[in-house]
């Protein structure tokens, strides 16, 4: 043990080194890959497939549709979820961690049922001109029902770490329910509201499963990652991956630090 | 202003009592205080008056839970400016409630810069901003360290009376209640017992009240007779070896009976320095076993029998008496204090 155990943490505990060892092991095969990306692209050679510029567009705009509509409707029900009880809520627990648990494929069939030309909500949607299968609002219905539930299960946490003391205390100072909402709930679970957002942000980014099933056309860049991959190999999907990690990773990013960061009153 | 609520949930209760300045709502834990405290405030379903059927936001109420529920994002300005409505001169005024609870100086800092007496006022600042016509305080003593806890009371308290306030505290703390205008009692989720404090304090109306208030010499004894010429009931003390004492005279209690009865620390007295001029009404005698130093006074315990009396009293008496552990000393209770109910298991 000693040998293990013989610096000291700033708490002034003996500070072991075997989960530092294991630790920098895990980390080092956790970065591999990315530092393998880094060797393996032709630098000299780094240009884009024709079609991939376009699919950096249909992604990042229908990604941030699909982000707003995430947002929008999944906070009222993240809150409804933290604050009411009732009898028979864990049907709607088990509702949420059910499409959170169905793998993308079978999620995509199961849109493709409800959604496509000849199911029930397609057909008569189809009717006032509106298609949802191969469009752009099939892309973001799509990216909607990946992203959605982790935006629901990281929200609904934060919202549940809000003492319900805090809200009452607002409203007896003169607040309604919804200033209450929005200057004491809110602004505490801030953090894990972001989280939230990072989170289903790179879901919908990322989202392929679903996509591939029920919005093929428009293209975005894990479609085209793919189809790249199929036609002309792996060097062609490089500069596309490198776009993709440049357009994905700054808001998480940049979420993430930034929680790290805060000063936790 | 009366208060008088009917709760059935979570626990049940009824609380009918007068708020007179600083009014002290006395009661165990476990009474349901808190939850009086939160019906009035509008945070759980209850019937009664005043502000009955308001929503809480529209109550005007200054809450003061305990743990008092700063926002912890807000500065401690923020905090008092959150229930002041928008407007060019919110932060002026939301410093102004500061400076009146004297806390100007840390107007910039967050809640857990700040101590728990500071956190108080500015959580009652910020209630006060509100214009409240009543405030309801939850065991406002509770949090406060013991060295420093009357000091901080009395301060917040003549802070409260300079707004001029209603002011309803819940405590289970007997010292609070000294310091108020008007002491409730609480018992089996009841009022048994509102009055000023020194005359709640000194007649309890039951054996549970008299715990409730923090006084310690509560003992069985047994109606021995009644005197109607000298207008007293004679009590036998068992435990202290059968001595017999005198109290104002109880016609209701019959002889055998057995009663608990009561007297104040206070009301315990060391021989008086000119005997000639006090006559005894109850000399006891007892050993002295501990002395508490309190300052200017003492904590003594007196063995009698096998009960333990316990006296207040100046230093200079116990000076003067030498009193110390092992002394035997006759000490005398007043008669007017003695207090006896009848015996509930």
């Amino acid at each position: 043990m000693s040998t293990l155990i013989n610096v000291q943490a700033a708490d002034g505990l003996p500070r072991a080194r075997a989960p530092a060892l294991i630790g920098a092991l895990t980390l080092l095969l956790i970065s591999g890959p990315f530092i393998s990306l880094a060797f393996a692209t032709h630098w000299s050679n780094f240009r884009f497939v024709p079609g991939d510029t376009g699919s950096i567009g249909v992604s990042l705009g229908y990604s941030l549709i699909a982000l707003v509509l995430i947002v929008a409707l999944g906070t009222p029900l993240s809150w409804w979820l933290a604050r009411q009880s009732f009898r028979g809520k864990w049907v709607l627990d088990a509702v949420i961690l059910l499409t959170l648990l169905t793998p993308p494929l079978a999620m995509g069939i199961l849109l493709t049922t409800l959604y496509g030309p000849y199911g029930p909500v397609g057909r008569v949607v189809a009717g006032s001109g509106l298609e949802l299968t191969n469009s752009a609002p099939a892309f973001v219905l799509a990216q909607f029902y990946g992203a959605l539930p982790y935006y629901v299960v990281a929200a609904r946490a934060a919202f549940e770490g809000v003492p319900r003391e805090l809200e009452h205390i607002a409203m007896t100072l003169g607040k309604s329910p919804w200033q209450t909402f929005w200057q004491v709930s809110m602004p505490l679970a801030r953090l894990g509201v972001a989280a939230g957002i990072a989170l289903a942000w790179v879901r919908a980014l990322g989202e392929f499963g679903i996509v591939l099933i029920l919005a093929y056309y428009p293209q975005g860049i894990p479609v085209k990652l793919w189809v790249n991959l199929q036609d002309i190999g792996l060097p062609a999907v490089y500069p596309l991956l490198w776009v993709f990690f440049l357009v994905a990773m700054p808001l998480p990013l940049l979420l993430g630090l930034a929680s790290r960061r805060q000063r936790m009153f | 202003m009366r208060i008088d609520y009917r709760i059935d949930h979570p626990v049940r209760l009824q609380a009918r009592f007068e708020v007179e300045g600083f009014t002290v709502l006395l009661g165990q834990s476990g009474e349901g205080k808190t939850t009086l405290l939160r019906a009035i405030a509008g945070l759980l379903f209850a019937e009664g008056e005043p502000f009955g059927g308001l929503p809480p936001q529209r109550r005007a109420v200054g809450y003061l839970p305990q743990g008092y529920a700063l926002f912890p994002h807000l500065r401690a300005w923020e905090n008092v400016a959150f229930a002041l409505p928008r407007g060019a001169q919110r932060r002026a005024r939301a410093t102004e409630y500061l400076a009146r609870v004297r806390l100007a100086d840390v107007a910039e800092h967050y809640p857990t810069a700040l101590s728990g007496g500071q956190q108080q006022r500015v959580a009652l600042a910020r209630a006060l901003a509100r214009k409240p016509q009543l405030l309801l305080l939850d065991e406002p003593s509770s949090a406060l360290d013991a060295a420093t806890r009357d000091e901080v009371m009395a301060e917040l308290i003549s802070e409260v009376r300079e707004f001029g306030l209603p002011v309803l505290a819940v405590s289970h703390d007997p010292h609070l209640a000294a310091l108020a205008d008007s002491v409730a009692v609480m018992c089996e989720r009841r009022i048994v017992q509102q009055g000023a404090p020194a005359a709640v304090l000194s007649r309890p109306g039951s054996v549970a009240v008299a715990r409730l208030l923090g006084h310690r010499n509560l003992f069985t004894g047994r109606v021995a007779g009644h005197e109607p010429n000298a207008g007293v009931t004679l009590l036998q003390w068992e435990a202290a070896n059968g001595t017999t004492l005198r109290l104002p005279q109880q016609p209701e209690l019959v002889v055998g009976q057995l009663v608990q009865w009561m007297v104040a620390s206070t009301a315990v007295r060391l021989p008086a320095l000119k005997p000639e001029m006090h006559r005894s009404e109850n000399p006891v005698i007892g050993r002295v076993e501990s002395l508490l130093n309190l300052g200017a006074h003492f904590q003594v315990a007196l063995r009698c029998g096998t009960d333990r009396l316990w006296l207040a009293a100046h230093r200079n008496l116990v000076q003067h008496y030498g009193l110390e552990a092992g002394r035997e000393i006759t000490v005398d209770l007043r008669r007017n204090s003695l207090l006896c109910w009848p015996h509930t298991v």
